[in-house]
């Protein structure tokens, strides 16, 4: 899909999408809030994928799991996916737990050769049992590590490289975390190969002027949209959605900031074809 | 450090009370020490867990108020790790925890029970509904059903306190009663109807057939079971206004689909 922008499906909008059509070309849902047994979310579910193309987004995976990923939560996963028939499934570069307890945050892996055997083999198990190519996103990190052997965009060039796995660059994580880190955001989107791109992440941050947290709670920041730009420069269209996961504001004000990312978009776009 | 024993040790840090810091970390050059860095997951880690909290027991924080609830939250979740891919599921044990750590507030662990098994029936398992149309149709095609299952949200509690009250108060923004310890239990069920979860107190009768009912009793020896139990009941009579409401609540599955 080319031209294509999406949101991030959240409750407090399905009466929005119920209600009317919406001007967003497809919905990323999270995975983990619809591998439930029944009720309301997939009945919501089921009567908005019927208008909408959807994306899985996971949170759960932990494809940087020593013991590999959890059967049952691909069987879940498996699932979700046979219902409403996402055009790709998602989940975050990270891990989230070990010896059987989950810490439900998206943990940083070293960037060495070990980390890429392991994430190498679940990606792996991952695709035989979807058969289908997973997509990984760059995940927002405060801590780097001793063990590092690598870059994150050359771990993650890597990564496709062995798996031919596919990526979702939150352009957002990797504005945090070249600030968090002091590397350049220019220098990873320039690693990242091309082909290798499924998905674009946008999404705000809570900037404490010598750190910034990946809140979700906030709208793009302009640095972060310069970003994009730069990200569409480099890559050409990539199918692109806001992510917004605490303070939901309405519906209209995600869709302006979605314009805006057209607009952004068509600047950019038409600048290559002038060219 | 090898990759199992790094995330063995960053899970510690995280899990431990104590915010220290890590051999493991690099020390950045750039913005903070690394020891704030760890402090970031540090504090993530508790703060989500007890937001789900929060989410998940909303009546029963709004009852004791939310200083109270938050101090309560945040020792649960130093004392109970997740062990749950869906963060919804992890306040299971916090009714329990509440029960052992307020002896003398009972209703409060009723309470968060309570907000637990109906938000547990909100995406509980569907199940198709027989409904009084369907049993016309039966009855036309001259089948007779020998049982009944319920649907699978339905659950049988029994509260000694006043806690229905208190949480009905809440509902509607009202002031609670103040508590009352009940005469003896009262039975009530919660379940889900359409999207929404309920529940409503039990006569008896209607708790002992219930319980037949999930148990998986056939009509026959539920009716034979009840008129044991309830000698001076019209068990014919009652039987059949219990099946009228239960029909209209849909509290009745439809196993032949």
């Amino acid at each position: 899909m080319t031209f294509s922008f999406g949101l991030g499906l959240r409750s407090q909008h399905y009466h929005d999408f119920l209600e009317k059509p919406q001007p967003v070309d497809w919905l990323e849902v999270i995975s983990d809030n619809y591998m439930v047994d029944g009720g309301k979310p997939l009945a919501m579910l089921d009567r908005i994928r019927a208008d909408y193309p959807m994306v899985m987004h996971g949170v759960s995976m932990s494809i940087g799991s020593l013991k590999g990923v959890d059967p049952e939560y691909l069987r879940k996963l498996k699932r979700l996916e046979q219902r409403i028939q996402p055009m790709w499934i998602s989940d975050h570069l990270c891990w989230t737990g070990v010896h059987g307890r989950n810490l439900h945050d998206l943990l940083p892996l070293p960037f060495s050769e070990e980390a890429l055997q392991v994430v190498t083999r679940n990606v792996e198990q991952v695709q035989d049992f979807l058969q289908r190519p997973l997509v990984l996103e760059n995940v927002s990190s405060y801590v780097e590590f001793k063990e590092s052997e690598m870059t994150e965009w050359d771990f993650l060039a890597e990564i496709t490289k062995r798996t031919g796995c596919k990526l979702l660059l939150d352009i957002n994580n990797i504005y945090v975390s070249a600030f968090n880190h002091g590397f350049s955001a220019t220098e990873f989107i320039r690693g990242i190969p091309k082909q290798s791109v499924m998905q674009f992440h946008l999404a705000g941050h809570q900037n404490n002027g010598d750190h910034i947290i990946d809140t979700h709670d906030h709208p793009v920041c302009q640095d972060v949209w310069g970003l994009y730009r730069e990200a569409l420069g480099h890559f050409g269209f990539i199918p692109t959605m806001i992510e917004r996961d605490d303070n939901i504001p309405e519906l209209s004000e995600l869709l302006d900031e979605l314009n805006y990312a057209r607009d952004i978009a068509d600047q950019v776009l038409s600048q290559q074809v002038a060219v | 450090m090898n990759l199992a024993a790094l995330q063995d040790s960053f899970q510690e840090l995280l899990l431990d009370s104590e915010c220290k810091g890590a051999e493991w970390a690099e020390q950045s050059k750039h913005g903070i020490s690394s020891a704030r860095r760890i402090g970031i997951y540090h504090n993530a880690y508790r703060v989500r867990l007890a937001d789900v909290l929060y989410d998940t027991f909303e009546h029963t924080a709004s009852y004791i108020g939310d200083e109270w609830f938050e101090r309560l939250a945040y020792q649960f979740v130093q004392a109970n790790t997740s062990e749950h891919s869906n963060i919804g599921l992890y306040g299971k044990r916090f009714p329990q925890y509440l029960a052992d750590a307020l002896e003398h507030d009972q209703e409060v662990a009723e309470l968060a029970q309570m907000d637990w098994t109906l938000r547990r029936a909100f995406d509980g398992p569907d199940a198709p509904v027989m409904t009084r149309e369907k049993l016309e149709s039966l009855a036309a095609e001259g089948i007779a059903l020998d049982k009944f299952s319920p649907v699978p949200t339905l659950k049988l509690c029994h509260h000694a306190f006043n806690t229905l009250d208190i949480w009905h108060a809440i509902n509607q923004d009202q002031v609670p009663p103040a508590v009352v310890r009940l005469d003896q239990p009262i039975p009530f069920l919660t379940w889900r109807k359409g999207h929404s979860p309920h529940f409503r107190t039990l006569s008896m009768i209607e708790y002992s057939a219930l319980n037949h009912l999930c148990r998986g009793s056939e009509l026959e020896s539920m009716g034979a079971a009840l008129s044991e139990e309830f000698p001076d009941a019209d068990v014919v009579n009652e039987f059949g206004i219990l099946i009228a409401r239960w029909l209209d609540d849909e509290l009745l599955a439809d196993d032949r689909v």
